[in-house]
């Protein structure tokens, strides 16, 4: 009598939730993933991208989503290693069944992972990761990226270094893939506009491990070594030691000329405040006073209403992938990964940043490249960028034949 | 001649900063046995707590006194509560439970004051530069040279000739004997457990007018300091100074003398010591 009565109970209960979850089966929704490093040290940058990423789904969302069916995001921590970031790809792709992947800020995890992402099937659009490698030597059919490259920012920096009147010039790094490459970008664009520049050995060059806390040593080096241009390719913690340290050792005392590749991140200016000298040349890979279009306007105050701060880099990486896959599924009326992939390819998007455009041959988009001198401004607790010189993509952005992309 | 004297200066200012977190790693193995893998994370929680404490309370002074205290007292709970358990049982229990307070703290740090970058002020009375010939430095670090080996000296003088440091002298050589003559041995290990962790804070606080504060950034701190005990000897504190002290400068004029290879010095140095004298330069054989 009562394992009948019980039996009853359950069976009701299966058609119940059965009937309804029925609307829910129906409404399909568009599943993006989202990998960034959302611990650790460097977790400052996976927020970012994932504040940046929440206000695109919440808009998108809004507005009626993509296709006419809602964003569903999953955000998956990479943790900055390759083999975690590996394992995470293939649970949203495979788990998940995400329709879309969108992340990666570490070079060093994209070069290991992009090889992967054939096997997945599903476009990825990389938002940080600046390695000229992943839209060059391991390019494949499936990998994009929105965000400015390291040729790109370099071949800026080297623009504006031939026209300073600094005659021998030198780096610091950090001692890994990025700083070495943007090194060996700059030494060969700035030969290529002025051959008679000299550049110091390697011996002379400082590229302090990653870990290093305490760049007196480097800094002293650099001083030591006469040359009167200096390249740096610090970001981050690093930077912003090497800011206040230098600061303190008469680095910044206009005896050399400095060009901070990456000077111009909101991390690095909101931690240093007042300590930033001002009147340095930096660059970042979105700024968000750069273009005064109505599209960033709108961008901006949005992301200051929700979250009281100015949009880094990475939120707007992150929140300009998601409009560009959106601006794909519209164009090929599905969100059908191989058509999306079709439709990306050539395409052209208008983005908080500009307007970009993805090139069919690499895969790489070409966007305009700001730099600026840092200056204090009463109405920002940060220092801002004035001027701001703005570098077309067509004179930054290096040929595909010289990528080294064969898809 | 400037170039030599500043990277001599460097090497000395971090060394005597490694010194002082060093020791309280040592002091703690040498009394209570215990190879605290967290001691990198009180470093960092005495720099976050002082720069908290600075915004209540607008002075360095306050930040450096009252936050190495506040996570001296973090350490007295997490002794009492926790590392007892493991005393005398396999060291691989006590790795993996200090391991698994590191990660604890570290995620906890990020929890509460976010994952971004954050930066504390040198007090007015030691910021600013002093000019050595035609070059410029920090005074602060001057301090930290000075600082490390006065504070060293004290605890010293305090385990060498005071009552209560042999009393820990002694539970440390023999703990049943001690217990046996009536110390309170479990209430000694809590109190030399919270030193070691005040010393791991005060170091934090030190630092923090020098780095930027992220999460993790006892990771660096911890390695270094694991290095300098074992080439130093274990429980010795001349050892922690002579370790330190030639880490320091090892690091200094290494960037300027082995360029990329300088990453390597510290580990180096330590399979040179193991190899050499593994009970480190002033080690003991136990």
């Amino acid at each position: 009598m009562q394992r009948r009565f019980i039996t009853t109970l359950l069976i009701s209960m299966a058609l119940v939730s059965l009937v309804l979850a029925a609307p829910a089966w129906s409404a399909k929704t568009v599943k993006v993933g989202f990998v960034y490093i959302m611990s650790g040290p460097f977790s400052a940058y996976g927020q970012f991208a994932k504040k940046g990423a929440e206000l695109a789904v919440d808009e998108i969302n809004a507005a009626g989503g993509i296709n006419g069916h809602q964003v569903e995001a999953y955000f998956e921590d990479s943790t900055g290693k390759p083999d975690v970031a590996i394992r995470v790809l293939r649970k949203l792709v495979f788990q998940e069944k995400v329709d879309f992947l969108i992340g990666l800020d570490s070079s060093g995890v994209a070069n290991t992972v992009v090889p992967s992402i054939p096997q997945m099937k599903t476009p990825l659009i990389i938002t940080h990761a600046a390695t000229p490698d992943v839209t060059g030597k391991v390019c494949n059919r499936y990998v994009f990226r929105i965000s400015v490259n390291l040729p790109q920012n370099v071949k800026a920096a080297a623009m504006l270094a031939a026209a300073t009147d600094a005659k021998t010039w030198t780096t610091i790094g950090p001692d890994y893939a990025f700083g070495h490459q943007s090194w060996e970008y700059f030494e060969k664009y700035l030969k290529e506009l002025k051959p008679e520049m000299a550049f110091l050995p390697k011996a002379d060059v400082a590229f302090p491990p990653f870990k290093t806390t305490d760049f007196n040593p480097y800094i002293n080096k650099i001083m030591q070594s006469g040359a009167d241009g200096v390249l740096v390719s610090l970001w981050g913690g690093n930077l912003i030691d090497f800011v206040r340290q230098g600061q303190e050792m008469g680095f910044f005392d206009g005896k050399r000329q400095v060009l901070m590749t990456l000077g111009a991140a909101t991390e690095v200016l909101s931690a240093l405040g007042d300590k930033m000298p001002e009147g340095l040349w930096v660059g970042t890979r979105y700024w968000f006073l750069a273009n005064s279009s109505q599209r960033n306007q709108d961008f901006v105050k949005a992301y200051f209403d929700r979250f009281n701060e100015y949009p880094s880099y990475n939120a707007h990486g992150a929140y300009g992938a998601l409009y560009t896959y959106k601006a794909a599924a519209e164009k090929a009326g599905s969100v059908d990964k191989e058509k999306v992939i079709d439709a990306l390819e050539g395409l052209t998007v208008e983005l908080p940043v500009g307007e970009i455009t993805i090139r069919p041959e690499d895969h790489q988009a070409l966007s305009d490249v700001s730099w600026g001198q840092t200056a204090a401004h009463s109405n920002y607790p940060i220092r801002i960028l004035n001027p701001v010189k703005l570098f077309k993509a067509e004179d930054v952005t290096p040929p595909v034949a010289e990528s080294g992309c064969q898809k | 001649m400037e170039s030599f004297l500043i990277n001599l200066l460097n090497g000395l200012s971090w060394g005597m900063l490694l010194f002082l977190i060093s020791l309280g790693l040592t002091t703690v193995f040498g009394v209570l046995g215990i190879l605290n893998f967290a001691h990198g994370s009180f470093f960092m929680l005495g720099a976050y707590l002082c720069m908290q404490i600075m915004h209540i309370m607008p002075s360095f002074w306050s930040g450096i006194i009252l936050g190495p205290l506040v996570v001296a007292l973090l350490g007295v709970v997490i002794e009492r509560m926790l590392l007892r358990r493991v005393y005398g049982r396999d060291i691989s229990f006590q790795l993996l439970l200090t391991f698994a307070i590191l990660l604890v703290l570290d995620d906890a740090v990020r929890i509460i004051w976010g994952p971004g970058y954050h930066v504390v002020e040198p007090p007015a009375l030691l910021s600013g530069v002093f000019t050595i010939f035609t070059r410029t430095y920090p005074v602060y670090r001057l301090f930290l040279v000075i600082a490390g080996p006065l504070v060293g000296l004290a605890l010293w003088l305090f385990f060498q000739f005071s009552r209560w440091g042999k009393i820990i002298r002694a539970a440390a050589m023999d703990r049943e004997m001690a217990e046996g003559i009536g110390i309170r041995v479990p209430l000694l290990f809590t109190a030399v457990f919270a030193l070691g962790t005040w010393l791991a804070a005060f170091g934090g606080a030190l630092a923090a007018p020098h780095q930027s504060l992220a999460p993790s950034m006892g990771e660096r701190i911890i390695i270094e300091s694991f290095i300098v005990v074992v080439c130093g000897g274990m429980g010795s504190f001349p050892g922690a100074f002579a370790g330190a002290l030639i880490l320091g400068l090892f690091e200094s004029f290494g960037t300027v003398f082995l360029g990329s290879a300088q990453m390597a010095v510290p580990y180096i140095l330590l399979a040179v010591v193991l190899l050499i004298r593994p009970y480190g330069f002033f080690g003991r054989e136990v």
